[in-house]
């Protein structure tokens, strides 16, 4: 058993490295139902630090995992590129029959899990060879277009790699700006700092961030559009999941800032934009709201909406 | 190696130590003919129905021809001789600890159900509720010894030193559980505490303590996992049996009071919640519906199973047997000979 905070998306889910989109859709959706705040089975068994971590993973898995493009970086991200597949996908055994098997490896468990026929629910799906299920789904890498690439093709895995390997869906629409800060925030937590959860406030982790998406980058509408659009969602997902409504989120995005609501609400709208396009809210949101104050000199914050 | 009755070792190779207490005292090492069985019912809140799940249990296992005797052992405030419709029993267990009687047999009272032997707690005793020490080794040794197919143990609330030595001392330590965060905070709690002591009892008996103490001086231990992990970075040999030991650790949950299809899930749920939140197995049973019956047939202090074996809280009681027994065959057929 690993610190939760050491756990990659597949071990908080308890599914295996290769688990098919709906196997991860169900297993998102249980240990949500699950790990709720205020959920019985975890009481007391949680910190509260524990408890906001765990929620973050969960709708972290959510958007990463569902989303066969993010999903596949994300693999790539936690695979390495030079073993694509062998060192993930060890499903998360009960560590301590781990340790007892690395030191008895003859010896029998002591006691054999209960396995009533009725369970298969909560079984795991064994790790078998298949190919991911969203390797069909992923887009056919379109590698001519955008022409190298240059700072992510040394990224790029053996071709002939098992499942994880499977054709890199490039973000091909991204703009490079775009590109740095999804990816940062995907990233699993590192073991090098157990204990921080995964922010995107985190040490910038590639020189790409730095050389792509300079400090003063400006979020504008048009950019945000063109992120949710890479990211395959539309207006109508976006603002279903966010909760934000079409017509806001569309103002947003066209930088219509008259018709948008109060700098207050605005913000709130941002961050939950930013997070469900996997972006640094806090960037996005003063970026955004600096255009917005910048346009309206006299503060379109106060006036009620 | 005073506290030895209370360990259940797991057979480690150089050693056959499964009856080894037996042996250091010059008792005949060798098994018992018939493969006796120690089941406890905990859980540490009050109320929960711990008392009425041992006897349900108890009548269920004796009508399919097993010889069982249930032991009260809530020794302040013994009560299952109520549940079984039983009249306050001549002798209890304050005879036997008394030393009145020799044998634990001997404190047996008929329930007027087949195959069913109740052992009252101790009822008159002042101060029966805290025995001292050589009294509950002694009393901890013959309940493992004592003449029945199985001895169900009905523990008091609580997480007493008493009541978790009883717990440990039992093949399966069964882990009751009503959906309400009181009783998952004290499930919890009951668990943990029972864990820690198992652990403190296998590092006495196999001199661990120093290198524990120094292990946990170091650091703050969220799981059990992580210590374990750690002694074994130090002293694989060490780590390697004290997880051995530690594994047998591994409750058995019913859930009861089940009123909603959600409540029928959350056993599952803590199952996997302890799994990933203090790495540790439990084996679920199965739950058992809230019904007024059961607290009608109470009422009428007359076994719930016999009075109304139709409802469906009744028919759990079945499979919580069944996967009872199935987890006993495979413990069995899965422990070194």
């Amino acid at each position: 058993m690993k610190p939760l905070s050491q756990q990659n998306l597949y071990e908080v889910l308890d599914v295996p490295f290769d688990a098919s989109q709906a196997v991860i859709a169900e297993a998102v959706e249980r240990a949500m139902a699950l790990y709720a705040p205020g959920s019985l089975a975890t009481y007391t068994l949680m910190d509260p630090e524990e408890e906001r971590l765990l929620a973050k993973m969960l709708e972290e898995a959510r958007s990463t995992l569902l989303d066969p493009t993010a999903r596949a970086r994300y693999d790539e991200r936690i695979t390495g590129p030079e073993q694509p597949g062998s060192q993930v996908p060890s499903p998360p055994a009960p560590a301590m029959d781990a340790v007892i098997r690395a030191a008895w490896p003859e010896l029998p468990p002591v006691i054999p899990a209960l396995q009533p026929a009725s369970d298969e629910e909560w079984e795991e799906e064994p790790v078998d060879g298949q190919p991911a299920v969203e390797a069909e789904a992923a887009p056919a890498p379109q590698a001519p277009q955008p022409a190298a690439r240059v700072e992510e093709a040394p990224e790029t895995p053996p071709a002939a790699a098992p499942p994880t390997a499977s054709p890199r869906p490039a973000p091909i629409l991204l703009e490079k700006v775009v590109e740095a800060p999804a990816s940062q925030q995907a990233a699993p937590p590192t073991p090098s700092a157990p204990a921080a959860p995964p922010e995107p406030a985190a040490p910038p982790p590639a020189q790409a961030e730095a050389e792509l998406v300079p400090e003063d980058a400006v979020w504008s509408g048009a950019v945000l559009r063109r992120i949710r659009e890479a990211r395959g969602m539309s207006l109508q997902q976006v603002s279903e999941r966010t909760k934000v409504t079409r017509h806001h989120v569309e103002n947003v995005e066209a930088d219509r800032f008259d018709q948008l609501p109060a700098t207050v609400y605005l913000r709130g709208i941002l961050l939950s934009l930013a997070r469900e396009l996997r972006l640094d809210g806090q960037k996005v949101a003063r970026s955004y709201l600096e255009r917005v104050a910048s346009a309206h000199p006299g503060g379109p914050a106060q006036r009620p909406r | 190696m005073a506290d030895v009755p209370i360990l259940k070792l797991v057979r480690t190779p150089p050693v056959p130590a499964r009856r080894a207490v037996g042996a250091a005292r010059g008792v005949p090492a060798a098994p018992p003919a018939r493969t006796r069985r120690v089941i406890s019912i905990g859980g540490g809140k009050g109320g929960i129905g711990k008392s009425l799940i041992s006897a349900n249990l108890g009548i269920e296992l004796a009508r399919r021809g097993k010889r069982v005797v249930l032991v009260d052992a809530d020794l302040g405030g013994a009560n299952l001789h109520t549940t079984l419709g039983v009249e306050v029993p001549r002798r209890t267990l304050s005879d036997f600890v008394e030393r009145k009687v020799s044998r634990i047999e001997d404190v047996v009272t008929p329930t007027g159900i087949a195959n069913l032997g109740l052992v009252s707690g101790a009822l008159d005793h002042l101060d029966a509720a805290n025995p001292r020490y050589a009294q509950k080794m002694r009393l901890l040794r013959h309940i493992q010894q004592i003449d029945a197919d199985f001895a169900i143990l009905d523990l008091g609330a609580g997480t007493g030193t008493n009541v978790l030595d009883f717990f440990l001392v039992s093949d399966h330590g069964v882990l009751v559980l009503v959906p309400e965060p009181t009783a998952v905070e004290n499930a919890y709690r009951f668990v943990k505490a029972a864990f820690w002591r198992r652990m403190r009892n296998v590092a006495q008996v196999f001199g661990y303590e120093p290198l524990l103490r120094s292990v946990m001086d170091g650091a703050n231990f969220r799981s059990p996992v992580e210590l374990v992990e750690t002694v074994s970075r130090k002293n694989p040999e060490a780590g390697a049996n004290l997880a051995r030991q530690l594994a047998v650790f591994r409750p058995r949950l019913v859930v009861n009071q089940a009123r909603t299809a959600q409540d029928a899930d959350i056993g599952r749920a803590v199952v996997a919640a302890w799994r990933k939140y203090f790495g540790l197995e439990m084996d679920y049973l199965g739950f058992i519906q809230y019904d007024d019956e059961m607290w009608r047939t109470l009422r009428a202090r007359r076994p719930f199973l016999l009075e109304r074996p139709d409802v469906p809280a009744a028919k759990a009681f079945a499979t919580v047997v069944d996967g009872l027994l199935a987890i006993d065959i495979a413990a069995r057929a899965g422990a070194p000979k």
